[in-house]
């Protein structure tokens, strides 16, 4: 039934239709919960001992550098998923996440040298968190220019696909790299594992943040793919009816 | 082993491919100390960033036309017509460009690092790093210019560099530790297991990728 059901999702015209009805669900309410937590952030959540104030960009900083990296993580699976099973509308997401993932990296890299400024007294520091994150920008960058100098889709997905599998190794090091190496950037405050080492008071609008964001970017993504599938199926009689 | 002859063959054959790099790298390494007041501490303190970076550009360079003309002449279709191991081919080719380009290289650096720093045990453990890193680089761009088979090698270069970056960290990190003598080998150990999985992964991706510019 499971195989069915992706079968049947993986086929761009059913994919477009049902994202079409699940869009507006999503669109709201992730305006709803990121507006909710950010307000909670702004403006109740009390001043940081430390930081002062500045310490409230987090609720932009952090769900943007967890969505440039899930992101990457996304594009890597549908890569697999099309170079093994030969799913069209993975190779479509491809490339609609990856402007989405560069806009989010960009959003994540400006936001924390801007937190940097009060906290470290500096815009830029070349820290293994962030270089490696603006390896990351660069690379979605890469990904995008090689895909465009293509005019054969076919091939240029294929490629794509390949690139994207071999920068995933990427993930980890900017992942690990407060770990690895002695870095400016502290280290993870909320793990899988270990109790959060953030008070409840700010950790809540953080995660609210978080799911609302991850909302609003899976729109932008919904908007994207959709746009690939008219480009890509336009010559299908369906699509047709659908424009 | 006849691969291995052919492939060195006609790399020999095409003097700029192989000539043009080491050239570059010893360009950059002479033009380095006109931009530095010559005094030999001033020239000592970006002297390794330097070196890695000018291997890096070396690399880049020498894997520029490597799949270009037996993409042209049709070798590529009727190497994968044939039942011989596609991925083999690119490991092959990689290995002389490493033996005809990365070793000499290698080999300079080892001379520039005495010339600068006039330390025998430094420069002598800087020539493993070396070696090690431009077949590490050396493989990186293959890759890329299999991507980037006919639309040159600056989207190639670009979309491979950014995987390159952590090795140049590693670097950086291994010359501190020479300089500090701490754990030297620790680094040769990382830069040799990133190696070994490189050279088993890239000729089979490459061959994946080239039969998808093929179809």
């Amino acid at each position: 039934m499971i195989k069915k059901f992706i079968h049947q999702f993986a086929s761009p015209k059913t994919y477009l239709f049902q994202v079409n009805k699940l869009y507006s669900y999503i669109l709201y309410s992730s305006i709803f919960i990121y507006a909710l937590s950010i307000t909670w952030g702004l403006l109740f959540v009390p001043e940081d001992f430390v930081q002062g104030n500045s310490f409230r960009i987090i609720y932009l900083h952090v769900p943007a550098s967890f969505l440039s990296q899930s992101l990457y993580a996304a594009m890597a699976i549908a890569s697999v998923t099309y170079l093994v099973w030969r799913v069209k509308l993975a190779a479509y997401l491809i490339i609609a996440i990856a402007p989405i993932g560069a806009m989010v990296t960009f959003i994540a890299l400006s936001s924390g040298s801007i937190w940097g400024i009060p906290t470290w007294g500096t815009w830029w520091q070349w820290d293994a968190r962030i270089t490696s994150t603006l390896i990351l920008f660069i690379m979605y960058l890469g990904l995008i220019s090689l895909h465009n100098s293509f005019s054969n889709y076919e091939k240029a997905d294929k490629l794509l696909s390949w690139l994207v599998i071999v920068g995933f190794v990427n993930i980890p090091i900017i992942k690990k790299s407060v770990d690895w190496w002695s870095t400016l950037h502290q280290s993870a405050s909320i793990t899988l594992t270990n109790k959060p080492s953030i008070d409840p008071s700010m950790l809540y609008p953080l995660i609210g943040s978080t799911i609302g964001f991850f909302g609003l970017i899976i729109c932008l993504v919904i908007i994207s793919s959709k746009v690939q599938i008219i480009k890509r199926e336009n010559t299908k009689s369906w699509i047709k009816d659908y424009v | 082993m006849k691969s291995l002859k052919l492939e060195f063959l006609k790399l020999k054959k095409k003097t700029r491919s192989w000539l043009g790099p080491i050239l570059v790298f010893w360009l950059i390494m002479i033009a380095y100390p006109l931009t530095v007041e010559l005094l030999p501490e001033n020239l000592e303190v970006g002297f390794f960033s330097v070196l890695w970076i000018a291997t890096l550009i070396s690399m880049m360079l020498a894997t520029e036309d490597i799949f270009l003309e037996d993409f042209n002449d049709g070798t590529l279709e009727q190497t994968i017509i044939k039942t011989t191991s596609f991925s083999s081919l690119v490991s092959t080719k990689v290995f002389i460009y490493w033996v005809l380009i990365g070793i000499p290289i290698s080999i300079l650096s080892f001379i520039f690092s005495f010339g600068t720093t006039e330390n025998f045990d430094t420069s002598l453990m800087i020539f493993p790093l070396s070696i090690i890193s431009s077949y590490i680089f050396l493989n990186l761009f293959v890759l890329g210019n299999a991507l980037s088979l006919n639309k040159g090698s600056v989207l190639g270069a670009l979309v491979t560099i950014p995987l390159a970056l952590p090795v140049l960290v590693v670097l950086g990190k291994g010359v501190v530790a020479i300089q500090f003598n701490i754990n030297f080998s620790g680094f040769i150990f990382l830069l040799l297991g990133c190696l070994s999985i490189i050279i088993v992964a890239v000729p089979l991706v490459v061959s994946y990728i080239i039969k998808a510019h093929l179809e």
